[in-house]
């Protein structure tokens, strides 16, 4: 019984095997297919049917570069296939709006195939025509796509801000080519100063109404971006202008990104911003620490983009994230937003990852996870002084000249101890037996590793006692200039009443080791025991 | 060859019996729940280098052969090794996809709590230990090697260059010395401590606080916690264990499944067919106990996954026949519109020159078509 069915689902599968084949047949005959397997970044799927109702064929597979190299050579630009409205040329093909299912096949049959017809005619090297369908309806297409997400980052950003070729009338500067938000009273979108935000704040996925229910649209991120970036693109180039990619690959792809020009110093944004805030909750009385004090300006200079924390649209925290958490902000209490482990927008998140750097892991990946101290709090929430009924009635602009005293105050190097107060070497040989003592250069590695983030105001203002660092190897023990040595603590292995504390040999070799695994060292081995312990002779 | 041996061996076993050593013989479908103060021991992939001073210990301590190469040498970490009649155990190195560094893995008999080759041997050659250890005496042993196709971790290795009186060996979890007071050899020499021993139980502690503290450094699973029935020997890694080699084996132990193939043998010579039957039971179980208990997790997705595999091909299918019959359609039309329009031309043509018509007919253009 079972035979039968399997031997029928063989049968099955040997003709659709059968049938493939024709059609691969058919396609490989198509002049237009591409490299076998190869990777574009041009490459288009057309399913606008099948997402309007059902298919009956598999959706197109269109290369976009092909044709824009068949259209220079035949002298011709986008508007060959892109219709323009209002000076915008649009993205679409042959048509500025979208029809119904029929006339959208129509369209793109009839106009696809009038080219390729006139092409053959004339004896060039074309498309599929009228009856191969297979070879443009292909659900196995011989490219496939390398397209790669492209973002606008501090250095793109950047250079649009400076560019020349940007101008905006009655401006000086040229954020209005870009940023706008719909005025109501003029029933457009206008630029208006200090309101710029990403993108994502108001173009979402799909398109969405401009006014609540209203009839006009906002397109969609993707359609808006490529509207924005490839058109103007196109109009500055055509007026001999220098300008970016308009091609899918000169955006889309590893090796265009790579080559991006990057600016390494760019200067601040402007965009009413503080250098400093204070954070304070949204209902101070129920607020149990001291408001913290914000660096701003250090942390936009640190990351890549506002979205970092901001997510989609600019708005100081508390807007979305109160003690007692809203539906704006996802229901996420302000404790979370901050402090969450898990999400990369937190402080504490943030903070977290930048732990991996091998600078930091050396020491850090050493410490169990959420092991947060009352110091770890008070290097943020450390006392503003201000009472909570003071605060409630604190300006922003009191606000932040409060956060920028606090954050004046706050060091700009990790206090360290004196050379003559760091040993200088320590002699391991509580175990000598087969080797030799091994004799730590103590200072050294110290100073080496102080060195490694020497320009981190992350560890200047985290590291806030001089012995704070010490407590990388001198774990579990008070901050002081004499920590217990690894003796008081670590002796005979696996003592039922030690738990998992680790006898003193593995306790050496876990920290050293793990150590320098950590900072990605790749000397000493681990295995090249004599590398620091001599082997003994007798 | 080994059928013969086999055979010869039949012989001494039924010898054996016959003198009385069947009072030895235990199965009888009892199986063994694990001593409530059986020790084990913990290793963390996290924490080995591949040191191999692990097994350069296990081979003074047990005094095995010396091996062709030094332990010092650590490019026979380039090839991966099994344990053998002359080597307990062996340490592996795995380079995992999106690591920069390989990993370590030590490889041992894993004692487990209820043993499959305790519960496949019939003479009762092992032993399970109070102390969590599994042993065997080769004083029982008949050399049949049906514990070798019952361990579920492919350990027990039988002593085929011994010609006279070959053995089974395997680690013995420094059984002698854990009776002693002193830690197995690997464990004592271990510079890393990435084998802790202890009791079973607070090893099952100590891992999981390790996973709780460290969640960014490790996998949640402690491989030998269930394994099998639940081993002495445990593991613990960064990756998934099965990247480490290590087989998924189900939570079912080998006599928990075998006791009705196995169980109630009395010792005598009549019953080496049962015997036989057994064993290859379990050598298929063995293969299927895994299986088993995954196919009955996802066997109902399964059903569903293939009713709509075979929803969604018949689709195809009938679309595929439409499509291709749509597509031949037009093919056919655009040819006979073509020949249609090639008589029409022919037959204008023809009708031009009146008279000479009739014998235009003759290259009908259906004919050609
Ligand atoms: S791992 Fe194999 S040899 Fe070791 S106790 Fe388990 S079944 Fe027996
Ligand atoms: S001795 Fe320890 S660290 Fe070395 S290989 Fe064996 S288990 Fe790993």
């Amino acid at each position: 019984m079972m035979k039968g069915r399997s031997l029928l689902r063989w049968a099955g599968l040997l003709i659709a095997v059968a049938l493939v084949s024709v059609w691969g047949h058919e396609a490989r005959s198509s002049k237009a297919a591409g490299d076998s397997a190869a990777g574009y970044a041009d490459i288009i799927t057309i399913d606008i049917v099948g997402e309007m109702g059902s298919t009956e064929l598999p959706p197109v597979t269109y290369r976009h570069d092909l044709h824009t190299e068949a259209m220079k050579k035949l002298n011709k630009d986008c508007s060959a296939c892109h219709k323009t409205q209002d000076d915008k040329m649009s993205l679409k093909f042959m048509r500025t709006e979208d029809g119904s299912v029929a006339e959208m096949k129509e369209l793109y049959h009839s106009n696809c195939f009038a080219c390729h017809a006139e092409q053959a005619a004339a004896g060039n090297n074309t498309g599929p025509q009228d009856g191969q369908c297979r070879s443009c309806h292909n659900p196995r297409p011989a490219a496939n796509s390398e397209w790669k997400d492209v973002g606008m980052d501090k250095s793109l950003h950047y250079r649009h801000i400076a560019a020349k070729t940007i101008k905006v009338d009655g401006q000086d500067v040229n954020c209005a080519a870009c940023h706008h938000v719909y005025d109501e009273t003029a029933q457009k979108a206008v630029w208006k100063k200090n309101t710029e935000d990403s993108c994502r704040a108001c173009h979402k996925n799909a398109p969405t109404p401009v006014v609540e229910g209203g009839e006009a649209m906002k397109p969609a991120l993707n359609d808006a971006a490529h509207l924005a970036c490839v058109t103007c693109h196109v109009s500055t180039a055509t007026a001999g202008g220098d300008t970016g990619p308009v091609t899918c690959a000169g955006c889309h792809t590893d090796e265009a990104q790579k080559q991006y020009k990057v600016v390494a110093e760019v200067p601040r944004l402007e965009r009413g911003q503080p250098d400093a805030t204070l954070v304070t909750a949204d209902n101070l009385k129920k607020a149990t620490l001291p408001a913290v004090a914000f660096n701003h300006k250090l942390h936009e200079a640190a990351l890549d983009n506002c979205r970092t924390c901001h997510h989609e649209g600019i708005a100081t925290c508390t807007t979305c994230h109160t003690l007692a958490g809203k539906a704006e902000g996802n229901f996420v209490q302000l404790e979370q937003a901050m402090h969450s482990l898990k999400s990369q927008a937190s402080c504490v998140g943030c903070h977290d990852t930048k732990k991996q750097d091998p600078s930091c892991a050396g020491c850090h990946s050493m410490m169990p996870a959420s092991s947060a101290s009352q110091q770890s709090c008070a290097s943020c929430h450390n006392t503003t002084g201000f009472k909570p009924e003071e605060l409630e009635g604190m300006s922003n602009d009191v606000k932040r000249a409060v956060a920028d005293a606090i954050v004046a105050e706050r060091p700009t190097a990790m206090p360290t101890f004196r050379d003559e107060d760091i040993p200088e070497t320590v002699k391991i040989d509580a175990l000598v037996d087969k080797y030799e003592a091994s004799n730590m250069p103590h200072r050294k590695i110290v100073k080496t590793m102080i060195a490694a983030v020497a320009d981190s105001r992350m560890a200047a203002g985290f590291h806030t006692d001089a012995a704070t660092f010490c407590q990388g190897c001198h774990h579990n023990s008070p901050l002081s200039k004499t920590p217990p040595k690894c003796q008081s603590c670590h002796g005979k292995p696996f003592e039922p009443s030690k738990g998992d504390r680790p006898g003193l040999k593995a306790a050496y070799h876990q920290q050293c080791m793990g150590c320098h695994t950590a900072m990605k060292l790749e000397k000493p081995q681990a295995t090249a025991c004599a590398d620091c312990h001599a082997e003994r002779t007798n | 060859m080994h059928r013969r041996k086999f055979l010869s061996l039949l012989g001494g076993a039924g010898l054996a019996s016959a003198m009385g050593v069947t009072k030895s013989q235990a199965a009888s479908g009892h199986s063994f729940n694990g001593y409530p103060d059986a020790m084990g021991v913990l290793h963390d992939s996290t924490r080995c280098i591949g040191c191999r001073k692990c097994e350069e210990a296990c081979y003074q301590v047990n005094d095995l052969p010396k091996p062709e190469k030094e332990f010092k040498d650590l490019t026979v970490l380039d090839t991966k090794r099994r344990t053998d009649a002359k080597t307990y155990t062996v340490v592996n190195k795995y380079n995992t996809a999106g690591l920069e560094h390989p990993i370590f893995r030590k490889q041992q008999c894993n004692h487990c709590m209820e043993p499959a080759c305790a519960s496949a041997c019939f003479v009762k050659a092992f032993t399970k230990n109070s102390d969590g250890s599994v042993t065997y005496n080769g004083d029982l042993c008949v050399g049949c090697r049906y514990c070798m196709i019952a361990c579920p971790f492919s350990v027990p290795t039988f002593e085929y260059d011994d010609a006279f009186d070959p053995l089974i060996q395997k680690c013995t979890m420094c059984h002698p010395r854990i009776q002693e007071g002193k830690l197995p050899g690997c464990v004592e020499i271990c510079p890393k401590e990435a084998l802790t021993f202890g009791r079973r139980e607070d090893l099952l502690g100590i891992a999981r606080d390790r996973i709780r503290k460290y969640p960014d450094r490790y996998v949640k699973h402690i491989y030998g916690e269930h394994e099998a029935g639940g081993t002495n020997w445990l593991y613990l890694s960064g990756v998934p264990h099965t990247e480490l080699g290590q087989i998924e084996v189900g939570k079912t132990s080998a006599p928990e499944l075998t006791s009705g193939a196995l169980g109630a043998v009395p010792m005598v010579v009549g019953i080496w067919p049962v015997l036989l039957t057994g064993a290859y039971a379990i050598s298929k179980r063995k293969e299927k106990i895994a299986q088993e208990e995954k196919a009955e997790a996802v066997r109902a997705t399964r059903e569903s996954a293939q009713e709509e595999a075979e929803a969604a091909l018949k689709a195809a299918m009938d679309k595929a026949t439409k499509d291709k019959a749509a597509a031949v359609e037009r093919e056919v039309k655009k040819a006979v519109a073509e020949a249609e329009k090639a008589f029409e031309e022919k037959l204008a043509a023809a009708q031009a020159p009146a008279g000479e018509a009739d014998t235009g007919a003759g290259e009908s253009p259906e004919e050609e078509a």
